[in-house]
């Protein structure tokens, strides 16, 4: 039909095509955008209605066939069996719009053309339609700018993610006693919305000194997936913690879950300079770490006599659990319980579940008469009974089995045996599902002990973290641990 | 009837639903990084410079057309036959 191929053919680039010029004349913009808001795509109705009745080709009458419009003239034909080749030719009409996906053909160029002018309009028309049609944002991939272009070709080295890689993984050197906050880090740079947060440059700093926790974080994360494998060493972490959170300054060994909620508070603050003077209130921060580790802890208070009920929501970063063995008392749940075979834990020899945990920590609670409530309903003091539940969920859920007892009496390690799941359905709690990624283990006593983290890296590969030596670890390993902090993740990400 | 059904899906807006749902079935189940693997081998084999999108759309589609899960197709299938039986009385042959 067309003519062979011209010898010098044009290598498609973002300037289009020089065929395009004849049709760039008069008001061609507007009569682009008419044929795409009729034709392709049809937002209203009216347009959509009068689609279906002339979208045809004129020569055959199939609707099928990539179906094209002329855009010289009014002409629909297939593009499969070159009916509208042929009307290309015999009209001397060089240019068809594909109706669709929109896109430009030119039959001298014999192929789609990329004129940034008509995708601009091509992309606008696009949103519109949807919109209109309550279909939503269409997700379109990353185009690079020209300043990241240049970026691109002055740094030619690009690192390639296989299977088996070890990307994210650094040990870190131990500054005297710092397991604690070493084990912690490691968590937190495997945390994947937090990783993918930081390595997309989120952070645009306002605080005018050198001190920003956040900016530190960030350096960390370029530290771990800078493919370096010599371990790190985290000196200014650790004086910006010291500045920070004094109560946490000093060689001695501190508690990994104390130095979780410090951390956290201080790059939630450090956040907030952050998204700005808008959030004033702290409890509508919609910084990062809020947006992924805060939850609400609702608490319920019944009085015994009216059965009036005061309710109260309080955010948390975690949930303390308290374990059997411990001086609170522990009522195990009736074994077969739904509770515990939910999550596949395992149940031999009756060990104590993390659900049963989860359980304990939800069941009503009679306060006694010791602890008498003034009930507004009463106008007096009466007994009552508590009970928490999770009101919302964080994307990640940490949970802090509390071993480490410090009461008047007594200061002990409880080594009590907790089995916890790979997989965590919170359903009787709230209706999620969460999958394990870090679990930071205590060993040794209260007094010298040392801190190590296993995290899930990568495509599910489970490694030990233990100061600046890492191992590979099996899933077994993992599950079979004493289990100090446990950090889940929320499977499947809802939009608000 | 092929024609009538389709105009009544582009008529109702259906047609766009319908497409936008497949798009994202496709890329769910992992048929829309095939086909991009299958695009870039095929430009390798051609050359850059001298493949146009004619090319991928000849070596692609009968590939891209047995890939598709059946599952994806019955759902399809399943709407549409929904759709049809909510909003035709008399269709014309």
């Amino acid at each position: 039909l067309l003519t062979v191929k011209p010898d010098a053919v044009t290598t498609m680039s973002p300037a289009g095509c020089p065929h395009v010029n004849g049709f760039k004349v008069d008001n061609w913009k507007q009569n682009l955008r008419v044929i795409y808001q009729c034709f392709v795509w049809s937002g209203s109705a009216e347009t959509r209605k009068r689609k279906a009745k002339s979208c045809i080709c004129h020569m055959c009458g199939a609707h099928l066939n990539r179906l094209h419009s002329c855009l010289y003239c009014v002409y629909f034909a297939c593009f499969a069996k070159k009916h509208i080749h042929e009307h290309a030719k015999s009209k001397r009409h060089n240019l068809a719009i594909d109706l669709l996906y929109g896109g430009i053909y030119c039959f001298m160029c014999q192929d789609y053309i990329y004129d940034k002018e008509m995708e601009q309009i091509a992309k606008e028309e696009q949103r519109k339609a949807w919109k209109m049609q309550g279909i939503g944002e269409k997700y379109s991939t990353w185009e690079p700018t020209k300043r990241e272009l240049e970026l691109l070709r002055h740094n030619p080295k690009r690192r390639r993610i296989t299977s088996n890689c070890t990307i994210g993984l650094r040990g870190l050197i131990n500054l005297g006693n710092t397991c604690f906050m070493n084990c912690i880090v490691q968590a937190l740079t495997h945390t994947p919305l937090l990783r993918d947060f930081f390595l997309s440059d989120r952070h645009k700093c306002e605080m005018q000194s050198n001190s920003c926790l956040v900016c530190e974080m960030s350096q960390l994360f370029q530290e771990f997936y800078s493919g370096h494998r010599s371990p790190h060493i985290p000196f200014r972490l650790l004086h910006l913690v010291w500045t920070h959170a004094r109560h946490l300054a000093g060689y001695e060994q501190q508690d990994a879950h104390e130095f979780l909620i410090a951390a956290l508070d201080v790059l939630h603050r450090h956040c907030k300079d952050d998204n700005g003077k808008k959030a004033n209130n702290p409890n509508h921060c919609n910084c990062i770490i809020d947006q992924i580790f805060t939850g609400g802890l609702q608490s319920d208070v019944t009085c015994q006599v009216c059965h009036g009920v005061s309710t109260t929501i309080d955010p948390f970063w975690d949930i303390s659990l308290d374990l059997p063995g411990s001086s609170t008392p522990f009522w195990p749940l009736s074994p077969g319980g739904d509770g515990s075979a939910l999550n596949g834990e395992s149940h031999t020899t009756g060990a104590t579940t993390l659900t049963d945990c989860l359980r304990r920590f939800t069941r009503p609670e009679h306060l006694g008469s010791s602890a008498k409530i003034k009930c507004s309903g009463c106008h007096s003091y009466q007994e009552s009974t508590k009970q928490l539940t999770m009101k919302k969920l964080p994307i990640v859920a940490c949970f802090h089995l509390k071993r480490f007892e410090h009461s008047a009496k007594l200061r002990r390690k409880i080594t009590t045996y907790v089995s916890f799941p790979l997989e965590l359905d919170m359903t009787p709690f709230m209706a999620s599902r969460y999958s394990l990624f870090a679990v930071v283990n205590h060993q040794g006593t209260l007094e010298s002990g040392h801190y190590t983290t296993f995290i899930r890296q990568h495509k599910d590969q489970w490694f030990k973290c233990d100061d600046a030596i890492i191992t590979k670890a099996s899933i077994k390993d993992v599950l079979d641990s004493e289990g100090y902090l446990l950090f889940y993740h929320k499977q499947f990400l809802e939009y608000e | 009837m092929k024609a009538a059904v389709n105009q009544k899906l582009t008529e109702m807006g259906e047609r766009d639903r319908l497409k936008e749902l497949l798009r994202a079935k496709l890329t769910e189940c992992g048929w829309k990084d095939q086909m991009k693997a299958h695009c870039k081998e095929v430009i390798k084999q051609k050359g850059l410079e001298h493949v146009t999108v004619e090319d991928l759309v000849v070596e692609i589609t009968p590939k891209g057309r047995a890939l598709v899960p059946d599952s994806v197709k019955k759902e399809l299938l399943h709407r549409i036959r929904a759709f049809l039986a909510q909003h035709t009385n008399n269709l014309e042959y």
